[in-house]
C-alpha cells in the first residue's frame, strides 16, 4: 500500500492563499487506509482552513470530496462538478492521483496536500513502515523475504555494515531493526544461511526506465 | 427532512422558576419542524404521560423533545411513552433545561432555554430508528481450569441448568485446590466427584485451548487434546486458571535443601511445610518454626491465611515453639481474624518487624535477626524450619490466554485489566470472566463471592437462551469501508471482526452481541464509514448549528454520559454556576469525540471546546478517555498549525460526583479561550 503523510500546514495554507474555492479531494484507497487522505481527513483539512482563513478575514470555501480511486480518470470524472465550482484543488491522494485529477482538468490548478512518502505496511495503530522501494527488480528471493533496498538504511545487498548494534538494531536509528540481521534469522529459520556467502553485484538501479510503464501480458 | 415533532415543555411542578414557559413555548413552537408545543407541570408523572401519549397521537408526532429535567432521570420513561404510542423510542431528544440550564444559572435564562431546545428539536429531526431484536446464545460455557473456583463455578452452573466443559490443562482436575482444602475446610474431592458425576458437566482433561474466534453468545473454541483438535462452541468463557507461588527472596543454594525432611538447614514453601503436616514419616519433628509473610506484598490474602493456618495447624500437631514474622499482617478477610486470634491464644508469637528480617545458616539451623517494632529492640533465634514468605504470582498459561482471548491484564500480570468497571469477574469483552487466582490473591471470601458473581453473569447473559440488541446501532457502511482494519485495532471490546459482504467484499463487521456502543471505532474510522445511531456526523453537526446561531463567544463541552454529563447535573442541583454561554452535547463516551466534530464546533463559532470524560484508568470502555486525550492533544496542534489564536481545546477527566471539578474546568477555559477578533 501506498503511504503518504500531510504537508506541513504552512505550505497547504501557502497553495491556496491566492484561491478563494477549494476543492479538498480525498482518495478512498491507499490514503485512507494510512489516515492522510481519506474523508476524515478531507473533513479535517477543510475544517482547518476554514478556520484559519476566518480567523485572517480572507473567507474561504473548502469544499470536500473523496472519491474511490483519485488514479482512475473515471472515478476522478464523478466529482468534475465539483471541480469545475472550485478555484483550485488540493488533492489528498499520492502523487499519482494528484497527477490524474491534474490531467483531467487541465485548466485548473491541482495541488499535493500530501507528501507520497513510501510503499509499506501498517505496524499497529497507526504507525506504517517502509517494506517496498519499487525498485523495479525484486531482490526478495535472496534474502528470506525481507527488502535490504529499503529496510537496510543503507540499502546494502552484501550484509550488514559495521554499524549493527546490540539486539539487532540499526547505527542511523536505534529504533529501527538492522534490515541484514532480520535478513539471517529469516534465512536462519530456512536453513538457507549459505545464501548469505552469495556475492551480488552493485545493482543495477538502471532497471528502473523512468517513467515506468507496464503492459500486463494478457491485455 | 420533515419530520413532524412534538415539543414537551415542563417546569417540573414549578422547580424551574428563572424560564418563562410562555415565550419559550411560542419560540419552540416557530422552530423549524415543530408541529405541536404542549407545557405541563408533572410530565413524567402519569397524568403528564398520558396527556403526551395522546399528544403524539392526536398531533400525528414522528419525532419528540422533551425540555424538562436532565436526561439521567426520567430518558427512560419518556421512551416508554414513545413506544406506547407507536414511534420508535429512540426518536427522542432531550433539552436538559432544568439542572443544566435553570438551576446552573442566576437570572432570567429563558433566551438559553429556548436554544437547547432548537438544538433538540434540530437532533430530533435528524435521528433515525433503530430496531430491536432478540439474538439467540449458545448456552454451553467453557471454563478453562481445574481448581476450586472452576470446579464451583460448574457445579453452581449446572444447578441453574447450564451445561459447561471444564477444561483443564493437567491431567487431573482438583489441582491447586488443595489449599481450599487444608484451610477453608473444602472437602475437594466430593466437590470433584460432584462434578464427574454431574451430567451437565463435560470434562477435558490435559486438554488446551488453543485458538478462539467469535463473540459472546457464540465463540467458535479450537481445543487440543493430545494429537486431536476438537472445535467447539460456546455462549461464554469463564477463566478460572489460579495462579503460582514463587519464594519471596531468592535463597542460594547454601541455604536451601528443599524437599520435606528435617536435616540441616531448611526453608521450605508453604506447600513444602503443608506436605510435611501430612507426612507421616517425618524424620524428626520441628522443635522452632518461623514463618513470613507480608514483606513483599502486604495484601496478599493468600499469603495470611496460608501463614496463620499452618501456624496452627503446627502447633497442634507438634506443640512447637512457633514464630511469625510480618509486618502489617492485615486480616481483614473471612475468618482471618478469628484464625489469628486462635493462633495467638495457643501460643504462636507473632513478631512484628518493618524489614525483612536477615536470615543465614548456623549449626545446621537457619538463624533469623530481625528489629521487633515494638520492642524496639534486635532478636535473633535459631529455628529447624524457616517457611519462607511467599508471592502469589499470575500462572503459566495466562500470557498466552490473554492474547487468544484478546483481554487485557493488569499490572502485575493477572488476568483482569485495572478498571473499576469490571470488577469483580468482568473482563472488556462480553461473554468472558475470570474468576479465583487469575484474578490476582485475594481471600476465600471474595473468591466464593466471585463465584457466585460469575454464575449471576453467565445466567443473566445465557439462561434465556437470547440478548436483546439494539439492531446496528453501530455500523460500517460497507460501501464507504476500505477495511483499514483501523477500528478492530481500537475497539476496547473485541466486538468488530473482519467479515464479507455478499459480493464478498472484505469489510468490517460490528456485533450487535458484543458492542457496547461506545462510538471509539466512529471517531476514528478514516474513511468516515462507521455510522453510530443518534451520535452521527448530522446529528452533532446540527446542534452545533444551533449552538453557533445564537452565541457570542460560545463554548461548547462534550460530556461523557457517564462521567462529566451527570457532574454538570450535580452542578446544576448543587446551584453551583458557570457561565450561561457553555453548550453541553452528551456522548456515550470522550472516546466518541470525533476531531471533526471539535473543529467543527470551531468553525460553528465555539471559542473553547472542552472534551470531557471518566478519570483516567476509569474508563467504562477501558481506553475511551486515553483516546480522548491523544485527540484532543492532536486537535490542538491542528489549532496551533493554523494559529487561531485565542481558541482552546482541553480534556478534562473527572467523576461523576466531581460538580465543584466541572465547574472549576468550565471557568477556567471560558476565562482563557475567546474567539479571534474579540
Amino acid at each position: 500500500m501506498i503511504i503518504a503523510e500531510r504537508k506541513p500546514m504552512e505550505e497547504i495554507k501557502e497553495l491556496v492563499a491566492p484561491y478563494k474555492k477549494v476543492l479538498v479531494a480525498g482518495c478512498g484507497t491507499c490514503v485512507t487506509v494510512c489516515w492522510a487522505g481519506g474523508e476524515k481527513e478531507v473533513a479535517i483539512l477543510a475544517s482547518q482552513l476554514r478556520l484559519a482563513r476566518s480567523a485572517k478575514g480572507n473567507g474561504i470555501v473548502a469544499i470536500e470530496a473523496t472519491v474511490e480511486r483519485q488514479c482512475e480518470r473515471e472515478m476522478v470524472a464523478e466529482i468534475k462538478d465539483k471541480v469545475a465550482e472550485a478555484d483550485a484543488v488540493l488533492s489528498l491522494a499520492c502523487g499519482s492521483g494528484v497527477q490524474t485529477m491534474a490531467e483531467m482538468f487541465e485548466d485548473k490548478p491541482v495541488f499535493p496536500g500530501v507528501n507520497t512518502v513510501f510503499i509499506g505496511m501498517p505496524q499497529g495503530e497507526g504507525l506504517w513502515i517502509e517494506m517496498c522501494g519499487g525498485c523495479g527488480d525484486c531482490f526478495l528471493d535472496r534474502t528470506g523475504g525481507v527488502c535490504p533496498i529499503v529496510r537496510c538504511a543503507k540499502g546494502l545487498l552484501n550484509g550488514p555494515c559495521g554499524g549493527t548494534k546490540r539486539g539487532g538494531k540499526c547505527e542511523i536509528d536505534p529504533d529501527k531493526d538492522c534490515g541484514w540481521v532480520l535478513i539471517y534469522r529469516r534465512l536462519e529459520k530456512q536453513g538457507r544461511l549459505d545464501l548469505m556467502r552469495n556475492y551480488y553485484a552493485p545493482k543495477n538501479y538502471r532497471a528502473v526506465k523512468r517513467p515506468g510503464k507496464i503492459q500486463a501480458g494478457k491485455a | 427532512m420533515d419530520r413532524r415533532i412534538g415539543v414537551f415543555l415542563c417546569n417540573c411542578g414549578g422547580a424551574i422558576k428563572n424560564i418563562d414557559f410562555d415565550i419559550a413555548a411560542g419560540k419552540a413552537a416557530a422552530l423549524p419542524g415543530v408541529a405541536s408545543v404542549d407545557l405541563s407541570s408533572n410530565l413524567c408523572l402519569e397524568e403528564g404521560r398520558e396527556k403526551m401519549l395522546s399528544r403524539i397521537k392526536e398531533e400525528h408526532i414522528e419525532g419528540v423533545v422533551v425540555a424538562a429535567c436532565s436526561p439521567e432521570f426520567q430518558e427512560h420513561i419518556f421512551r416508554g411513552v414513545l413506544k406506547e404510542a407507536g414511534l420508535n423510542e429512540h426518536l427522542l431528544a432531550m433539552a436538559n433545561i432544568r439542572e443544566q440550564c435553570s438551576w446552573a444559572h442566576e437570572g432570567d435564562v429563558t433566551e438559553k432555554a429556548v436554544e437547547l431546545m432548537e438544538m433538540a428539536v434540530r437532533r430530533a429531526r435528524s435521528l433515525q430508528p433503530i430496531e430491536k431484536k432478540e439474538l439467540p446464545v449458545n448456552k454451553e460455557v467453557l471454563v478453562v481450569g481445574g481448581g476450586f473456583s472452576a470446579i464451583n463455578v460448574a457445579l453452581q452452573l449446572s444447578r441453574i441448568g447450564l451445561r459447561t466443559t471444564l477444561l483443564q490443562e493437567e491431567a487431573l482436575l482438583g489441582i491447586g485446590a488443595e489449599e481450599s482444602e487444608r484451610f477453608c475446610c473444602f472437602d475437594t474431592d466430593s466437590m470433584i466427584s460432584a462434578a464427574e458425576i454431574d451430567e451437565n458437566i463435560e470434562i477435558l482433561t490435559s486438554a488446551q485451548m488453543t485458538a478462539v474466534e467469535g463473540k459472546v453468545g457464540d465463540f467458535r473454541v479450537v481445543i487440543r487434546k493430545g494429537v486431536e483438535e476438537i472445535i467447539r462452541k460456546y455462549g461464554a468463557i469463564v477463566l478460572a486458571i489460579g495462579c503460582q507461588t514463587r519464594l519471596a527472596s531468592d535463597f542460594g543454594p547454601e541455604l536451601r535443601t528443599g524437599g520435606g525432611a528435617i536435616a540441616g538447614p531448611n526453608i521450605v514453601s508453604q506447600e513444602q511445610f503443608c506436605s510435611m503436616l501430612v507426612n507421616p514419616n517425618l524424620e524428626k519433628e520441628p522443635r522452632t518454626i518461623c514463618l513470613m509473610f507480608d514483606f513483599s506484598d502486604e495484601n496478599s490474602r493468600f499469603a495470611a491465611v496460608a501463614t496463620l493456618n499452618n501456624a496452627l495447624a503446627a502447633k497442634k500437631k507438634w506443640g512447637s515453639e512457633i514464630y511469625v514474622f510480618y509486618k502489617n499482617a492485615k486480616v481483614d478477610g473471612q475468618g482471618m481474624e478469628r484464625l489469628y486470634r486462635e493462633a495467638r491464644n495457643c501460643g504462636v508469637v507473632f513478631v512484628k518487624t518493618d524489614a525483612s528480617p536477615r536470615i543465614a545458616v548456623e549449626n545446621g539451623r537457619v538463624g533469623i535477626e530481625a528489629r521487633d517494632t515494638f520492642l524496639g529492640e534486635d532478636i535473633s533465634l535459631a529455628c529447624d524450619v524457616l517457611v519462607a514468605e511467599e508471592l502469589y504470582l499470575p500462572g503459566e498459561g495466562t500470557g498466552t490466554l490473554n492474547l487468544l482471548l484478546n483481554v487485557r491484564r493488569d499490572s502485575r500480570g493477572f488476568l483482569q485489566d485495572e478498571n473499576v468497571h469490571l470488577y469483580p469477574v468482568g473482563s472488556e469483552r462480553k461473554g468472558i470472566l475470570f474468576v479465583g487466582g487469575c484474578r490476582g490473591d485475594s481471600g476465600i471470601g471474595s473468591v466464593l463471592a466471585d463465584i457466585s458473581s460469575v454464575v449471576m453473569s453467565v445466567h443473566e447473559l445465557l439462561s434465556a437462551g437470547r440478548i436483546p440488541v439494539d439492531v446496528e446501532k453501530v455500523r460500517a457502511d460497507p460501501q464507504k469501508c476500505v477495511a483499514c482494519l483501523t477500528c478492530i485495532r481500537v475497539c476496547p471490546h473485541g466486538a468488530i471482526h473482519l467479515t464479507r459482504t455478499d459480493n464478498s467484499k472484505e469489510v468490517a463487521g460490528i456485533s450487535d452481541l458484543a458492542c457496547y456502543a461506545c462510538g471509539i471505532c466512529a471517531a476514528i474510522c478514516p474513511a468516515k464509514a462507521i455510522r453510530f445511531q443518534g451520535h452521527r456526523d448530522e446529528e452533532i453537526v446540527t446542534q452545533l448549528e444551533a449552538v453557533g446561531k445564537a452565541l457570542n463567544g460560545c463554548h461548547v463541552a462534550f460530556c461523557c454520559e457517564r462521567s462529566a454529563y451527570p457532574a454538570a447535573d450535580l452542578a446544576g442541583r448543587l446551584r453551583l454556576h458557570y457561565p450561561e454561554n457553555l453548550r453541553i452535547i452528551r456522548v456515550p463516551c470522550a472516546g466518541q469525540v470525533d476531531v471533526f466534530h471539535i473543529l467543527k464546533a470551531f468553525e460553528k463559532g465555539a471559542a473553547a471546546v472542552l472534551v470531557m470524560g471518566c478519570e483516567e484508568g476509569a474508563c467504562h470502555h477501558i481506553t475511551g478517555n486515553t483516546r480522548a486525550k491523544e485527540r484532543v492533544k492532536y486537535c490542538d496542534m491542528l489549532l496551533k498549525e493554523i494559529r487561531v489564536d485565542g481558541r482552546r481545546v482541553a480534556m478534562f477527566n473527572l467523576s461523576p460526583n466531581a460538580p465543584h471539578k466541572f465547574v472549576g474546568a468550565v471557568n477556567e477555559m471560558i476565562k482563557t479561550a475567546k474567539e479571534p477578533g474579540r
